[in-house]
C-alpha cells in the first residue's frame, strides 16, 4: 500500500504521464485542464490551450463541423461520446489521429459541470480501418464490374420480336445486387429464350452465383429441354455446385411462328401478359419454389403454355420492382399492371423506361431488373420480311 | 404518406395559440430543442419536425433530386405549414434551417410572421470577398469524418451508449434515437448543407427576423453572423454570451429569452 501523500503522487504522475491524452473542458468546450501526455503528442502546451482554447478548435476543419454539428449537441444530451475518430491538429499543423471519448460530469453543488475527455492515439488502428474500407470498396468496385459484365450484351431482336431492358440498382445499395437477366435466341430468328432471376445476397458472392447460374441456364437451354425440364436441371445444379440456392428465377421460350410462350417459374414473381385490347394479366401457372428449396427428384419442374396474340408484350421482372416498403406486395402487383395498362403503346424501350419510372425516389432501396418484350403486331408481316 | 408524418411532426401546447416552428440543423434532430420548446407550449403552439433521413423522420421519403437543394427542404416546412394549417408563424431556424426558414418564408411570405436564425450562414466555402470558414477540402474532411464514424452515426452502437449509468434519467427511447440519422442520408445533407450558397436570396426574405450570434462560434463566426444581419432588411442582429454554434442546447434559457423579446416588439 502506499501512503496518502505517495498515492496522490502517484495519481499525479499517472494523469500526467498516462499512455493517454486526458483533456477536461467546461460544458461550452473551453479547455481548462490537459495532461503532459496529451502536451508532448500535440505539441500544445497548457499556456497554449487552457483558458484559450474551445476543444473543438483542435480539431481538424472537417472534424470541426462534424464535432459542432453532431458530437456536441450528442454530449449535452447524452452525456457521453465513446469512441468517436476526430483528428487533432498538432502544433506543427500535422495530424494526430485519434479515438475519443468524453463523460460530461454533471455539477454537484460543490464543482460545476465539466467534460473530461480522453484520447487515444488511434493512428495504426484507424489506418487500418482505412485499409479494409478501401478493400471493401474495391471489391464493391469489382463485383459491380462483373455484373455489368454479365448485364451487357445482345439482345435478340428482329422481325417479330422487340426485347428490351431496364436495369435499376438499389438508390442506397453499396453492393451490387443479386437481380440479373438473360436473352438469346435459341433458333435464331424463331425460338428466343428470356431469363430473369433474383439471386440471394448482395456484393461479389451474388455476383458470381448469378454468373454461374446465367452459364448453366444458357447451356441447359441449347439442349432443348424446355423450361420445366430445364428448372428441374438447374435445381440439380444449384445443388451440387452451392451457390443460388434459394434464388428465384423466371425461364421461358417465345415461339415466334406459334406465338406460343412456354414458361416455368422458381419461386419468382409472376410474369406480366397483356394481349392487344386486354387486360394486363399475371401468370399463375407453371410456378415452383425457389432453386433448391425442395428435395424433389431430377423429374423437373411445372410448365405452363400461354397462347399469345400479335402485339401482345411480355414482361419479367425481380420483386425489387413491385414491392415496396410502405405498401403491401399485392399492391405493388397492382400498380405495375395498371402502369401497363396505361402505357400499352410504344417500343420496347419505351415502354421497360416508363414501367421502372419513378423508382428513383421514395421506398426504393432494392435492384430493379425488367425484361419487356414485344411480338409485333402482324406476325404476318414478320413471315413476310423474313421470306423476303 | 402526409407531410407531417413523414417528418414525424410533434406538438405541443395549445392548438390555436400562434405557431412556433422549431427547425433543427444538419447534424441533429428535434431533440435539439427539448430545453426550449417547454418554454413556448404554455402561450404557443409548439411545431416541432425532423428533416428527412434525420431522427424519427420517413427516411424511405427521400429523394436525392428533391433535396438536392435546400429549396426541398424548404418545401418540406411549407407543406407541413399547409397541412396544419400555419398562419403567421414564428419560424425559428436552427444552423442551415435558418436558412431554409429564411427560403420558405421568401417563397410564401404571408404564412410568416417571424424569422429567428440561430448561427446562420448563406454559404460556409470562403469565395471572392467572402468568408465563409470553410474550404471545399474542409467539407470533404467532414463527409471523411462522417465515414470514420459511421457507427456513432448510425446509431449502431446505440445499446451501449444506453447503459450510460450516469444519466439514468434519460429515457431508453431518446438515447436509442438523439441524432441519429441515416447516415448515406445524413452525408447528402452534409454536402447540401455545406456547399450551398444563399447569399443572394437573402434580399428575398423579407419577414421580419432575429439573427442570434453565438460568440466563439467555428462555424457561423460573428463576421458571418454581421453578414447576414447587413443583407436582410430590418433585421436585428442580438449576440449571446453562449458560446459554440448550438445555444439550444448550451444555454436554453439565454436564448428564449431573446426570442422572446423579439416576439415582445
Amino acid at each position: 500500500m502506499i501512503a496518502g501523500g505517495g498515492f496522490e503522487a502517484t495519481a499525479e504522475d499517472f494523469f500526467e504521464d498516462a499512455p493517454v491524452g486526458y483533456v477536461t473542458t467546461r460544458p461550452d468546450g473551453t479547455i481548462i485542464r490537459v495532461n503532459r501526455t496529451f502536451e508532448s503528442w500535440t505539441g500544445l502546451t497548457r499556456g497554449d490551450l487552457v483558458g484559450v482554447k474551445r476543444f473543438a478548435e483542435l480539431l481538424s476543419p472537417g472534424g470541426r463541423l462534424f464535432y459542432e454539428t453532431h458530437c456536441g449537441p450528442l454530449l449535452g444530451v447524452q452525456g457521453s461520446l465513446r469512441e468517436i475518430a476526430l483528428d487533432v491538429l498538432r502544433a506543427d499543423g500535422s495530424v494526430l489521429t485519434t479515438l475519443v471519448n468524453s463523460v460530461l460530469r454533471p455539477a454537484d453543488g460543490r464543482r460545476p459541470a465539466v467534460v473530461n475527455t480522453s484520447i487515444f492515439d488511434a493512428t495504426e488502428r484507424r489506418r487500418y480501418e482505412q485499409d479494409l474500407l478501401a478493400a471493401r470498396r474495391r471489391e464493391e468496385a469489382i463485383a459491380r464490374r462483373l455484373q455489368l459484365s454479365m448485364l451487357s450484351g445482345d439482345l435478340p431482336a428482329g422481325p417479330g420480336l422487340g426485347v428490351a431492358v431496364a436495369y435499376h440498382p438499389g438508390v442506397r445499395g453499396l453492393e451490387v445486387g443479386g437481380d440479373w437477366y438473360d436473352a438469346f435466341w435459341l433458333t435464331e430468328g424463331e425460338t428466343a429464350g428470356l431469363v430473369v432471376g433474383d439471386v440471394v445476397g448482395r456484393g461479389l458472392d451474388a455476383a458470381a452465383a448469378m454468373g454461374q447460374l446465367r452459364s448453366a441456364v444458357r447451356a441447359l437451354a441449347l439442349t432443348g429441354l424446355g423450361p420445366g425440364a430445364l428448372l428441374g436441371a438447374l435445381d440439380a445444379y444449384v445443388r451440387r455446385h452451392g451457390g443460388g440456392r434459394m434464388s428465384t428465377v423466371v425461364y421461358a421460350e417465345l415461339d415466334l411462328d406459334s406465338r406460343e410462350l412456354r414458361l416455368a417459374c422458381a419461386g419468382h414473381p409472376p410474369p406480366l401478359v397483356a394481349g392487344p385490347g386486354e387486360a394486363a394479366r399475371f401468370v399463375w401457372d407453371g410456378r415452383s419454389q425457389p432453386l433448391a428449396a425442395h428435395r424433389s427428384g431430377a423429374s423437373g419442374r411445372p410448365q405452363a403454355t400461354v397462347a399469345l396474340t400479335p402485339g401482345s408484350i411480355l414482361v419479367l421482372y425481380t420483386d425489387g420492382l413491385v414491392e415496396r416498403r410502405s405498401s403491401s406486395l399485392v399492391e405493388g402487383m397492382e400498380r405495375l399492371r395498371s402502369r401497363l395498362d396505361g402505357a400499352r403503346d410504344g417500343d420496347p424501350e419505351t415502354l421497360a423506361a416508363g414501367l421502372v419510372r419513378g423508382l428513383d425516389s421514395p421506398d426504393h432501396d432494392d435492384d430493379v431488373c425488367l425484361l419487356a418484350v414485344r411480338l409485333t403486331p402482324d406476325g404476318a408481316s414478320r413471315r413476310s420480311r423474313r421470306a423476303a | 404518406m402526409t407531410a407531417t408524418e413523414r417528418n414525424n411532426v410533434v406538438e405541443h401546447g395549445p392548438p390555436d395559440a400562434r405557431p412556433i416552428v422549431l427547425a433543427h440543423g444538419f447534424g441533429c434532430d428535434q431533440n435539439m430543442w427539448r430545453y426550449v420548446w417547454p418554454a413556448f407550449a404554455e402561450d404557443h403552439r409548439v411545431i416541432l419536425f425532423d428533416h428527412v433521413g434525420a431522427g424519427g423522420s420517413d427516411a424511405s421519403a427521400f429523394d436525392r433530386e428533391r433535396y438536392a437543394t435546400l429549396g426541398g427542404y424548404a418545401e418540406d416546412v411549407l407543406e407541413i405549414c399547409r397541412e396544419l394549417a400555419l398562419e403567421d408563424i414564428v419560424f425559428v431556424g436552427h444552423s442551415v434551417s435558418a436558412m431554409i426558414g429564411g427560403l420558405a418564408a421568401a417563397a410564401e411570405p404571408e404564412r410568416f410572421g417571424r424569422l429567428v436564425m440561430i448561427g446562420p450562414s448563406p454559404r460556409y466555402i470562403d469565395d471572392t470577398d467572402y468568408t465563409g470558414g470553410f474550404s471545399r477540402q474542409d467539407i470533404d474532411g467532414l463527409l471523411d469524418s462522417m465515414d470514420s464514424n459511421y457507427l456513432a452515426w448510425s446509431g449502431e452502437i446505440a445499446p451501449v451508449i444506453m447503459g450510460n449509468p450516469d444519466r439514468p434519467q434519460l429515457g431508453r427511447e431518446l438515447t436509442e434515437s438523439f441524432c441519429r440519422a441515416d447516415p448515406a442520408i445524413a452525408r447528402h445533407f452534409a454536402r447540401v448543407t455545406f456547399l450551398s450558397d444563399n447569399r443572394s436570396d437573402l434580399a428575398r426574405m423579407t419577414t421580419p427576423s432575429l439573427i442570434l450570434q453565438c460568440s466563439d462560434d467555428v462555424i457561423a463566426p460573428e463576421a458571418i453572423g454581421s453578414y447576414v444581419h447587413s443583407r436582410l432588411r430590418g433585421s436585428r442582429l442580438v449576440q449571446l454570451e453562449a458560446t459554440g454554434h448550438c445555444p439550444n442546447l448550451s444555454a436554453p434559457e439565454e436564448t428564449v429569452a431573446a426570442i422572446r423579446a423579439f416576439l415582445a416588439t
